[in-house]
């Protein structure tokens, strides 16, 4: 039996080639994710292995607040410890490190690098020591307050040459600087596409930080003792009060190491979530092309039945096929999801990221998780084809007919039912106040039960999309919509991968949309003024809140408030602390106070989120202990709550910082203008002062509310573009069954073009056949995705997310592209349709 | 029967085919020329391998001959692309085959209007419902293929051959299938449809019986016309059928 089945397989390549088909795209995108994420991590762990390959010890801050997403803000350290450390005993070499927000504006006067899109723009100090890994490839290290040098891909960029005045925005403002050296990271023109400007360390500390200040310094050690002793000696140099460690080389490359990899981490994990739900729309694939394929070897099946063949024999044959496509099939996508890793490094450098070249990384475990996975899904998947093959009948071998017939029957009716509903109680529960974990069962439910309903679905949907087809087209018409529903279970199988790519893609831009409807109906309610001015400087500061008040003594502004955002520690987690000047921002921008006014906000005193005081068991008078980064303490009362959207939880008085050394930056300055200025006017002259500041950019009011909704934009885009691949791999599905269908119809189109239909028409009819089984998937996935994306928004309800919008224009958009799937998916299977001989066709019994 | 004036429907001349290369080349035909007449009933007999299926896919333009010319109603096919021999098909002949037939996914009227439909043509509906009650056909109209009888299913393809007046209808075994009794029924239309509708019927077949029904005779055996008969009976054609060894 296993020769016969081995015989089975290499009778038929054309059959093989398409099973494996949706085998190896399955597959390739798990194993090019995987190859992806490990050739990253391995790039980025070289890099910083690199970075720190000269240093034997390394001196920071002990003050650090983390915050959510593993970020963390660290203080910074006096200049003058770099001295204390050069005398220690066994140091070569200290360099001072500073690494902060700095963008340096290119000859044509525009900024290179976005804001809060692509690579961040850095500025810091450049130092020639044994220990830096920047060197001069042109002209000279930059000295003192006017100098400065740029890395080589900014330089090109920004077609910026040795000897000229080059503008760079930096902490203080912007400020002009002659060009004098062009610097080059390594082996590569910057690192990871990020931007820099570098300057001697005063400069750099005064223009991008604080004057006097460093993060770190670097230390290289003339190997006469050990690292950890190094470390030791310099710790002991140190003061106390300075709040000061020292790490080893070591430890420190390990830790930038871990997060890195942490922050990759989540990437890849995301990655792999998207390329297991491909995977998944692969199975019903792979399913569909085995079901397909019993159902038409059923005669030859049926023959060895008869001569003796057992049930087990029959099905065995059939799984071992499986199991051949399945270790082929994933060793190619193996190979292909090489090339995918490949093609995703070739699209970064397109985005000029930069990648400094680590090489290719092909981590063992990706080569055999892909091997297993892809093998044993496809064994899963051909286990119900194969025990069904088994069960044919010998006499089915004297039959006419080799075509699936049987319709849909009671069973699968009601079992599709039963989730359905089990799945609708379980979200009408939760809308009823159960658990919202609940929410993912119901989900669960209702999907499976709409796939199991699918043959009993598909008939009566598909006759109904066929129907201006069978109007307009004239016989081809009547045809293809005859086509798309004479066979449920193989149309409802081809139509399940749409049916879920379709969902998702709807449910995600349901949320999306709804988040952007909330955003823009709070910020429009929240937001009183005329004008904003946005900064995103990926964390390195912000605007300097100097640029609030100048705006604000403006004849032609009526009111300017910043507003602030710092990170503190509160109940030993860091959290983001918005700042604001009472008087600046009330009747600018209301936060949505509850019984309270901005009046409240005292040097003592702190709003807090609505939601948050209640989880807290906050009320007025509550007291709440804040530790900013400089290490201080103070306790605050909670003067009042607030219920809208702001970007953290608290709000507290920026006069808290006055005296202090606690950094602070606004984030954004909200402006109105005085009621005698037309908006032009007012919008000319703001326009002029923030350029001349070099720090963020002015929008209007529509312009501010829209930007807000940016991100959101991103995050689709990302999530668009990782459902594109099982977008794909439904449409490999349709082409697949659509040719075995013309495989198997081959007499009925020989009759067709003997009694004269010519090519065009076959290729109309089966064009619309492909996009009939498309819409059905679109239209079942449409109601599903709206669903889904009510349940989502729903489950968000805690985190302020109340109004759930309808995508209506996303919606027609994905009816009209899934016209053109199915358009684009007839392509090839109608040529061959065309290509049948008339006569072999005719001849064949 | 003879009429004093014979006009054919469709011809050959010259007419050769040859399969394959070099060493392994087979005379399917060899230069075979025959008339076909309008309003006649004409069968083409001989045995296995004798070339009467290939004779018949030439003057269909399903198969192209290797040299010589086949030409329907004045058309010479070897001078046409594929759209034009496809149109020809669709308007000018009308086929019957052994089996399978019909499109299982239309009704017993839109597989017979299925070349007019085709082409997107209206046809003449008199005719067309003349047609079909000849075939006795009236009350199996909205059936589709599955729910007819094989011998229904048989009726509904010669209904569909005649339903656009094709200029001749080219018939390969249309009985090959049938039980003896449904195979007659068959027959008897055909017959008919020359009769009383003026049709022109070629047919292929290895039956004597089948043939015995046509006005006319043609005998093939390897690639050639070898004979000829007029108004036969099922008897001199089983006798002729023995002396050519089949």
């Amino acid at each position: 039996m296993f020769r016969i089945a081995l015989k089975g397989i290499l009778g038929r390549k054309a059959r093989l080639v398409l099973t494996s088909l949706a085998v190896i795209l399955g597959t390739a995108f798990l194993s090019g994710t995987s190859v992806f994420s490990a050739t990253l991590n391995k790039t980025f762990d070289d890099l910083f292995a690199d970075v720190f390959k000269n240093v034997d010890s390394y001196v920071r801050s002990s003050q650090v607040i983390e915050a959510d997403f593993g970020q963390e803000e660290r203080q910074r350290i006096p200049v003058e410890l770099v001295d204390l450390v050069a005398k220690v005993d066994g140091v070569t070499s200290v360099t001072p490190d500073l690494q902060a927000f700095a963008r340096i504006v290119g000859s044509d006067g525009k900024p290179l690098g976005s804001d809060g899109q692509g690579p961040p723009t850095f500025g810091g100090i450049f130092m020639e020591s044994d220990v830096s890994l920047w060197t001069i490839a042109e002209g000279k290290a930059p000295v003192g307050p006017n100098q400065a040098a740029v890395d080589q891909a900014s330089a090109k960029a920004g077609k910026l040459k040795v000897g000229d005045t080059v503008k760079i925005i930096g902490q203080a403002g912007s400020r002009e600087f002659d060009l004098v050296g062009i610097a080059s990271y390594g082996d590569v023109r910057s690192p990871g596409g990020a931007t820099f400007a570098l300057f001697d360390q005063p400069t750099a500390s005064e223009f991008l930080a604080k004057p006097g200040f460093i993060d770190a310094i670097l230390i290289a050690g003339d190997d006469s003792v050990s690292d950890t002793e190094l470390s030791r000696r310099i710790n002991e140099v140190l003061p106390t009060d300075s709040k000061t460690e020292t790490l080893t080389g070591a430890e420190i490359t390990k830790e930038t190491q871990d997060q890195i990899g942490s922050a990759l981490a989540f990437f890849g994990i995301l990655l792999s979530v998207f390329s297991f739900i491909a995977l998944g729309v692969g199975c019903f694939v792979i399913y569909n092309v085995f079901s397909i394929s019993a159902a038409q070897r059923q005669r030859e099946n049926a023959l060895l039945r008869a001569i003796g063949a057992s049930k087990r024999q029959i099905t065995s044959a059939m799984l071992v096929e499986a199991v051949v496509v399945g270790i082929v099939g994933s060793a190619v996508g193996m190979i292909a999801g090489i090339g995918l890793s490949q093609g995703l490094s070739a699209m970064l450098r397109a985005l000029s990221i930069d990648l400094p070249s680590g090489g290719l990384t092909v981590p063992s475990s990706a080569i055999t998780q892909t091997l297993i996975v892809g093998t044993i899904v496809t064994l899963a998947s051909a286990l119900l084809p194969a025990r069904r093959a088994g069960k044919v009948p010998p006499l089915a071998a004297m039959r006419d007919t080799a075509i699936e017939t049987a319709g849909p029957s009671r069973k699968r009716s009601i079992f599709g039912l039963a989730f359905i509903t089990a799945g609708i109680g379980f979200v009408s529960a939760v809308t009823a106040g159960a658990d919202t974990s609940l929410l993912g069962f119901g989900i669960l439910g209702v999907f499976i039960g709409v796939i199991i309903l699918g043959p009993v679905i598909a008939r009566p949907v598909a006759l109904f999309l066929g129907r201006p087809a069978a109007r307009f087209r004239g016989v081809t018409g009547i045809m293809a919509r005859q086509n798309s529903a004479r066979n449920p279970k193989r149309t409802a199988r081809t139509s399940s991968p749409v049916f879920i790519g379709v969902s998702l893609v709807v449910a995600v831009t349901a949320l999306a949309s709804s988040i952007k409807g909330q955003i823009d109906s709070v910020f429009s309610e929240q937001f009183k003024g005329d004008f904003a001015v946005s900064i995103d400087s990926f964390g390195f500061g912000g605007l300097s809140p100097s640029l609030a008040t100048d705006i604000a003594k403006m004849p032609e502004v009526a009111g300017a408030a910043g507003l602030g955002l710092i990170t503190a520690k509160l109940d030993g987690k860091g959290q983001y602390i918005s700042a604001v000047d009472p008087t600046a921002i009330a009747g600018i921008f209301d936060v949505g106070l509850v019984g309270t006014t901005y009046a409240d906000l005292t040097d003592s005193s702190i709003f807090v989120k609505d939601t948050r005081a209640e989880k807290k068991d906050w009320t007025k008078g509550s007291t709440v202990n804040l530790t900013f980064a400089n290490g201080t303490s103070q306790t605050f009362t909670v003067a009042g709550v607030f219920d809208g959207e702001n970007i953290s939880d608290y709000i507290i008085n920026k006069s808290v910082f006055e005296g202090t050394n606690i950094v602070n930056f606004d984030t954004s300055i909200f402006i109105k203008k005085a009621e005698n200025v037309s908006e032009d006017d007012a919008r000319a002259v703001l326009d002029k002062t923030v350029k001349d500041y070099g720090q963020g950019e002015l929008l209007n009011k529509r312009e501010y509310i829209d930007s807000r909704s940016g991100n959101v934009n991103q995050l689709l885009g990302l999530i668009y573009g990782l459902l594109f691949l099982s977008v794909i791999i439904a449409i490999v599905g349709i082409i697949i069954t659509l040719l075995l269908s013309v495989f198997e119809r081959q007499r009925e189109l020989g009759l067709l073009r003997a009694v004269g239909m010519t090519r065009q028409q076959v290729r109309t009819t089966v064009r619309w056949e492909s996009i009939i089984t498309s819409l059905l998937g679109a239209v079942m996935g449409i109601v599903l995705g709206i669903g889904l994306g009510w349940v989502i928004v729903f489950a968000l309800r805690d985190q302020g997310l109340t109004t759930f919008s309808l995508p209506v224009s996303s919606t027609i958009f994905i009816m009209v592209m899934s016209f053109v799937v199915g358009v684009m998916a007839a392509i090839y299977p109608a040529w061959r349709a065309t290509r049948v001989d008339i006569l072999n066709a005719l001849a064949t019994n | 029967m003879t009429s004093p004036t014979l006009t054919a429907a469709a011809s050959t001349s010259g007419a050769t085919k040859i399969y394959g290369k070099d060493d392994s080349v087979v005379y399917a035909l060899r230069d075979v020329s025959v008339e076909f007449y309008s309003g006649q009933f004409t069968a083409i007999m001989g045995p296995s391998g004798s070339g009467k299926s290939t004779l018949m896919h030439c003057i269909a333009g399903l198969d192209e001959l290797t040299s010589g010319s086949a030409i329907i109603d004045g058309n010479d096919l070897s001078q046409m692309k594929d759209k034009e021999l496809t149109e020809l098909r669709r308007e000018k002949i009308g086929f019957i085959f052994q089996s399978f037939n019909l499109v299982p996914t239309l009704t017993a009227d839109e597989n017979i209007r299925l070349p007019l439909l085709l082409g997107n043509n209206k046809g003449n509906e008199e005719w067309i419902q003349k047609v079909i009650s000849t075939v006795h056909l009236n009350d199996r109209l909205t059936h589709r293929p599955s729910e007819l009888s094989g011998g229904q299913q048989q009726r509904v393809a010669v209904a569909r051959a005649l339903a656009s007046e094709p200029r001749i209808i080219l018939a390969d075994e249309p009985t090959g299938n049938l039980d003896s009794t449904t195979g007659a029924e068959i027959l008897t239309f055909m017959r008919k449809a020359v009769d009383e509708l003026g049709q022109t019927i070629v047919m292929v077949t290895h039956d004597p019986v089948a043939a015995a029904y046509a006005d006319r005779i043609i005998f093939l055996a390897d690639g050639h016309v070898v004979d000829e008969m007029t108004d036969p009976t099922a008897e001199r054609v089983l006798d002729r059928m023995k002396s050519l060894g089949s």
